[in-house]
């Protein structure tokens, strides 16, 4: 077909959504129980853009995951991956994503480089063209001088580099990773980090799990909010954090608490604020707390209503939202909380979907 | 080549290797049939020639039972390393490449195919030394029967691993049928030796019919309904199992 033969207004192949899900829904029996690990998801994600599922164990992240990589059927709804359903066209779809999973699948007792072609030939690489994608990754990824020895013997964040590259071997379409930094140290993490942000930007798009906020946070160009099999917030994270809570600013004056009410009371009114009490604090230290829209107006407002009384200021802090607050908001538990209750599910039902 | 030989060829070659790292397993593979030669032979000469034992050389009735036994260890061992591979999340990443999960199974098959040859051939060898009387016509025959019946348990067994997901699990249900079937199938010990029940018994073990296929084509009978029906069982078995693994390979999950 030649280039004019396209009519003007089709859109470029980079316009189909790399992940299109809707309504999706899968269960497991587990010791006589049906568990719905994912309850009806909805999601798009772009081409070339990094996306980020955050929620705690058990929300329905891996099951979404292994559903996207056509590791496991759904009971409900559609997915298509890099254009194609995952279901009628599974072989289609494996051959444009990569997959690095929970556990890695590097095979231990093989050597790096043994894994490395093996996977490039299962995508029909010859092994010439396999041989320089190997020596192509081992250069990307610090692998040169591990490349023979048995992956038995690489350490974790050597390992995970390696999983990684597996993973990309056939330079996909679509990379999908589940946890890819769980159990790395903060440095083998950043170093993971900026090798996912070059494939991104290299066009590669990134689908990516995480229980980690500033992961999602610094990582992530969007992020879904999942719990309980659902999705319970989506956006950038900026988007997330100012849509879903405000900036907070607290002053400590050097004023009496009953000085301080009048004054919250006049600020509740002010432009850039939403809402502002008094509170004592410790050891009879009363301050003033402001949960504000537009921090910089918020603050003048603050300091004009104090100096006008000539009430002198102790101390100031005004903290940003974070993507807890924004989990905190949604689901009425902090991320951090409801890890280990989460986890407790998980572990009971392991065996089927973890 | 189309891409599901060269996947075949792949895995198997990965296999080979596997093994290769861990050469406890060979040297094991090879030294028990050769103490079942040195120890169990003397045993059955006391008997050779009572009533119920075919007649000819101990060895030509008791060398086609070992090698019965070979096939059967050499496929049984596959399901051990599919539960290290789940575990370790190989078989999730393999399983979403496009490779074929009938190769994925085959490069285990095959390579437990060359785990049974190898000693094969050397208690052949040894056997003969001793006074075993060898057929070549049937021997070839021998060896490409019992190659089904390595396939079959060698598919058994990693569907059995995929499906358990516990060595434990496997363990037990490889050691609870290991000593039944090869019991009723007369591999050590024809089972015209026994009473009428065991010889019943015997008929609903596929195994049975592998053994008799076994000894008629080691003693140079090739052309007979037993050796015909030897085929045919371990055919069915193996297509069988292929089909069972194959489908465990789809499923598979941690």
């Amino acid at each position: 077909m030649s280039a004019s033969s396209v009519p003007p207004t089709s859109a470029p192949s980079t316009a189909v959504p790399a992940v299109q899900v809707s309504g999706l829904r899968k269960s497991f029996r587990v010791a006589g129980k049906t568990v719905e690990a994912v309850s009806g998801i909805d999601l798009t994600v772009a081409a070339g853009e990094i996306f980020g599922l955050l929620g705690p164990n058990g929300a329905g992240k891996t099951t979404t995951l292994r559903i996207l990589t056509t590791l496991l059927p759904a009971d409900a709804g559609e997915a298509r991956v890099a254009g194609e359903d995952v279901r009628r066209a599974a072989a289609l779809v494996r051959r444009r994503i990569g997959y690095v999973g929970q556990l890695g699948g590097a095979d231990r007792g093989a050597t790096g480089r043994e894994d490395l072609m093996l996977t490039g030939r299962l995508y029909g690489l010859s092994a010439a063209d396999a041989g320089r994608r190997c020596a192509e990754l081992a250069d990307v990824f610090d692998l040169g001088a591990l490349l023979d020895r048995a992956v038995r013997t690489y350490s974790g964040g050597q390992r995970r580099r390696l999983e990684v590259a597996l993973g990309i071997m056939h330079r996909p379409v679509v990379l999908f990773l589940d946890e890819p930094t769980t159990g790395l140290d903060p440095q083998n993490r950043a170093n993971l980090w900026d090798q996912l942000r070059q494939l991104r930007d290299g066009g590669t798009t990134i689908v990516l799990t995480t229980h980690y906020l500033d992961e999602a946070d610094q990582l992530c160009d969007r992020v879904s909010i999942v719990d309980h099999g659902r999705v319970v917030a989506l956006g950038t994270p900026d988007e997330l954090k100012r849509r879903y809570s405000a900036d907070t600013v607290t002053v400590t004056p050097e004023a009496a608490p009953d000085l301080l009410e009048a004054v919250a009371r006049e600020l509740a009114s002010a432009p850039g604020i939403t809402r502002a009490v008094a509170e004592a604090g410790p050891g009879g230290q009363a301050s003033i707390r402001l949960t504000v829209s537009d921090a910089t107006r918020a603050m003048a407002a603050l300091f004009d209503a104090l100096a006008v009384r000539g009430i002198p200021t102790r101390a100031a802090s005004v903290a940003q939202p974070t993507l807890d607050d924004v989990f905190l908001r949604e689901t009425g538990r902090s991320l951090r909380d409801a890890g280990p209750a989460a986890a407790a599910g998980v572990a009971a039902w392991a065996g089927v979907a973890a | 080549m189309t891409a599901f030989t060269v996947q075949t060829g792949l895995f198997f070659r990965r296999k080979l290797l596997e093994t290769l790292r861990q050469p406890v397993w060979l040297i094991t593979g090879l030294i028990t049939p050769l103490l079942y030669l040195a120890l169990f032979e003397p045993l059955l000469r006391s008997l050779a020639g009572g009533p119920g034992f075919p007649a000819g050389h101990v060895l030509d009735v008791f060398v086609p039972g070992v090698m019965v036994l070979i096939a059967f260890g050499a496929g049984m061992g596959a399901g051990w390393p599919v539960i290290w591979e789940l575990d370790s999340g190989v078989i999730e990443r393999l399983r979403v490449t496009p490779a074929s999960r009938l190769a994925l199974l085959l490069g285990t098959v095959l390579r437990d195919i060359a785990l049974f040859t190898v000693p094969g051939v050397v208690v052949i060898a040894i056997g003969t030394a001793f006074g075993y009387h060898l057929h070549w016509g049937g021997l070839l025959l021998l060896f490409l029967l019992l190659a089904l019946l390595t396939a079959a348990c060698s598919a058994a067994s990693s569907a059995l691993g995929l499906i358990l997901r516990q060595i434990g699990s496997l363990a037990a249900v490889v050691t609870g049928v290991q000593l039944p079937l090869t019991l009723l199938a007369g591999i050590l010990l024809p089972l015209s030796l026994g009473p009428a029940w065991l010889r019943v018994l015997g008929h609903v073990n596929p195994m049975y019919y592998a053994v008799q296929a076994a000894r008629s084509l080691s003693g140079g009978s090739v052309a007979n309904a037993t050796v015909g029906v030897g085929f045919l069982v371990m055919g069915t078995a193996t297509a069988l199992t292929l089909w069972w693994g194959t489908r465990a390979y789809q499923r598979a999950m941690v």
